[in-house]
């Protein structure tokens, strides 16, 4: 899966990431790099900081918010952990 | 259905400028509006045509997944609905989408959910068999 390490570092830091839940956590590789107000701001400055190489880009939340397609899809996934 | 313009995003561009990397050029694709998507979808086709990599991850429940939310990939994308000639079109610089092959033989390549309709107004009158969609 991509960004395999990154979900591993969001999972392992949520505890005390959730002081700023609903924001948007910057992660690259095992690093937390900040918190930003919108999904926008955190995109932005991942691509000012680590250019082209991968980064993670996710909303804190305490309860994972599942999304919801009623159409027949494959989404090339992995079941959640 | 409509037609929609699927680009890297705002910030995207900008990384492959100063890398001196050549930025895809925008796609047109063929998108359905879906009221039952809570998040818009891009198929993997259109992603690999522009380059990407995932800068997320969610957990997304279909009819596939047997009731079993699963992990899948986001990007971030820029998308833009045009509009009629004189009014400014639907633009999100940078917006994200989720991966899913969109059944190609349906004739689209993207769906159009409820994150980019909630900045809308949508109606449809089911008696003529039109919508309209006001942004």
């Amino acid at each position: 899966m991509a960004l395999e390490k990154e979900v591993a570092t969001y999972n392992a830091k949520l505890p005390e990431l959730l002081a700023n839940e609903g924001k948007y956590v910057l992660i690259h590789a095992d690093a937390v790099v900040d918190v930003y107000g919108t999904y926008e701001d955190a995109i932005k400055e991942g691509y000012a900081r680590f250019r082209l190489s991968p980064f993670l880009v996710k909303q804190i939340q305490s309860v994972e918010q599942i999304h919801f397609i009623s159409r027949f899809l494959d989404c090339h996934t992995s079941p959640v952990k | 259905m409509i037609i929609a313009y699927v680009g890297v995003s705002q910030a995207r561009h900008n990384a492959l400028m100063q890398a001196a990397q050549p930025v895809p050029n925008i796609v047109e694709t063929s998108a359905m509006i879906d009221t039952g998507a809570s998040g818009s979808c891009i198929d993997p086709t259109i992603l690999n045509q522009l380059g990407l990599t995932p800068t997320g991850s969610i957990s997304v429940n279909t009819p596939t997944t047997g009731g079993q939310p699963q992990l899948v990939s986001q990007y971030d994308v820029s998308l833009m609905i045009p509009c009629a000639p004189g009014h400014a079109p639907l633009m999100h610089l940078t917006i994200p989408v989720i991966q899913s092959d969109l059944l190609t033989a349906q004739g689209f390549h993207a769906l159009i959910g409820r994150d980019v309709l909630s900045g809308c107004l949508l109606t449809y009158d089911g008696r003529s068999g039109l919508f309209t969609l006001a942004y």
